[in-house]
């Protein structure tokens, strides 16, 4: 509520003490895209609220300061979702020490700009084997591990409703992820797992930040109605909750924390 | 978990249902709360199953007298409101070739018209940073035979939710709507015109393809949250 907007402006410390609840005590998580910007959001916030998280990233440097970062309660290992064999090691880590799962959030993603005229078959696989494949295996192969009541969260992003200039693979293979939620959620009817999508917009990661620049940065706020990027620890939030039992009545669902980017 | 520890907030349609269990969380995490319904009796007892920090004031959202005389109590009692949960709505089942005007008027007056002067009321009390929540409905997006007055009222505010935030977004006020899907409240059985038989399997039903099971009040206050 409007508590919301003073955190905001809290540095990220404080923020953690703010927030010490326990929703997921006990609960083991797997966040792939785990090393950096929401997924490591997500990560910090899932370990304040009592959970035991795996991280799993490409880049082993950035995987070490994270779990540095993180604490006791957190593993990392590398790999990446576009490798069936990283996958497989990745749930033999999980169940040799924790058994079983309670928790994905499928986040790696990766996306790039290249305009219609220029799009070549390999950029398409690249943006499709990440952001579709990799989402579809990660929680397929998460799935013996994961008992009653579970929580699945893909990331989607504004740009798979609204469409993004140049960016024809990364927005069709986002909307391929919000409709993954769809079936899953029949598919998983009797399992008690819910399967729900998060879908951020304008969101200020280091890698955004670089990306974007000051200017760029300013632009991209500018256009979503709260007029400001998104602190990756307000993503984290949301992921926090479709996580815990506070969404128990939500599967198959859609998640806009975008400032109202794609919602107007 | 005092996420709303010192919040002022005025929950309409609050003597039952998602209302009620919105107005309890909303306690817990430490605010104070003004419920407002048009069931003198059923509000007193929900006030009293609330115990502290709760106000009630009998009124229908959709008589502009009792609007303002609620948002004169709250500014008299608090000064001030942080959050707002338009949530008062109502249903009646009314297939095409049989529905009233009377049944349309009453529907749109409910959910829409009251709905609308609701918030465009609480609009000098609520702060800057605020936060509004508009309670839609599933049928927003899905065709609900022998509801579609209520289906097509509730497209409406779904609609609000959109110009709102355009509207409030240089007091940084932010506008939802939560659409719940089928909830087991009394309303489903008392206010909708639905026999006891039919109000169970619309309880138990599986909307379109998926739902787990009929919601409890509870989870659904949690998104409120």
């Amino acid at each position: 509520m409007n508590e919301d907007t003073q955190i905001h402006a809290t540095p990220f410390p404080a923020l953690r003490k703010k927030h010490a609840m326990n929703r997921l005590n006990g609960r083991t998580a797997v966040i792939t895209g785990g090393a950096t910007g929401i997924g490591l959001a997500a990560a910090k916030r899932f370990v304040e609220e009592g959970a035991f998280v795996f991280i799993f990233g490409r880049r082993q440097e950035a995987l070490d300061a994270a779990v540095g970062d993180l604490g006791p309660h957190a593993r990392a290992v590398q790999g990446s979702v576009s490798d069936e064999a990283d996958l497989d090691r990745l749930y033999r880590a999980v169940k040799a020490e924790r058994g079983t799962l309670d928790i994905v959030f499928a986040n790696a993603g990766t996306g790039s700009p290249l305009p219609l005229g220029q799009i070549t078959a390999g950029h398409i696989d690249e943006t499709f084997g990440t952001n579709v494949k990799g989402t579809i295996f990660t929680v397929q192969k998460a799935l013996p591990l994961m008992g009653n009541g579970g929580s699945i969260i893909l990331t989607g992003s504004s740009a798979g409703t609204t469409g993004a200039a140049g960016f024809t693979a990364y927005s069709a293979s986002k909307a391929a992820v919000r409709n993954l939620a769809r079936t899953w959620a029949e598919d998983l009817k009797g399992t008690g797992i819910r399967v729900n999508v998060l879908s951020p917009g304008a969101t200020a990661t280091e890698l955004a930040k670089e990306a974007l620049g000051e200017e760029g940065q300013k632009a991209y706020g500018a256009m979503t109605p709260l007029q400001r990027m998104a602190d990756p620890a307000e993503i984290g939030a949301v992921a926090a909750f479709l996580a815990s039992s506070d969404s128990s009545f939500m599967t198959a669902s859609e998640v806009a924390v975008d400032g109202g980017l794609a919602q107007l | 978990m005092k996420k709303l520890k010192g919040k002022i907030a005025v929950i309409t349609g609050g003597s039952s249902g998602i209302g009620l269990a919105t107005a309890k969380r909303f306690v817990e995490e430490g605010a104070q709360v003004v419920i407002t319904g048009r069931r003198e009796k059923e509000l007193k007892e929900a006030a009293a199953s609330i115990r502290d920090s709760v106000t009630a004031v009998a009124g229908d959202v959709s008589r502009m007298d009792d609007l303002d005389r609620l948002y004169a109590l709250v500014k008299e009692k608090h000064g001030h409101i942080d959050i707002l949960f338009a949530n008062a709505g109502a249903g009646t089942v009314a297939p095409l070739a049989a529905a009233t005007e009377a049944h349309f008027d009453q529907t749109f007056d409910v959910n829409v018209k009251g709905l609308f002067f609701s918030v465009q009321k609480a609009l000098p009390l609520l702060k800057d940073g605020g936060s509004i929540i508009l309670t839609s409905s599933v049928s927003n997006v899905l065709g609900l035979p022998a509801f579609s007055a209520y289906a097509a009222s509730k497209a409406a505010v779904r609609s609000f939710a959109r110009a709102w935030t355009l509207e409030l977004k240089d007091r940084n006020i932010r506008v939802n709507s939560v659409s719940p899907g089928p909830i087991d409240t009394p309303a489903l059985a008392t206010t909708t015109g639905l026999t006891p038989e039919q109000a169970e399997q619309a309880a138990h039903q599986k909307p379109r393809h998926t739902a787990l099971r009929t919601c409890s009040t509870d989870s659904c206050s949690n998104c409120a949250l």
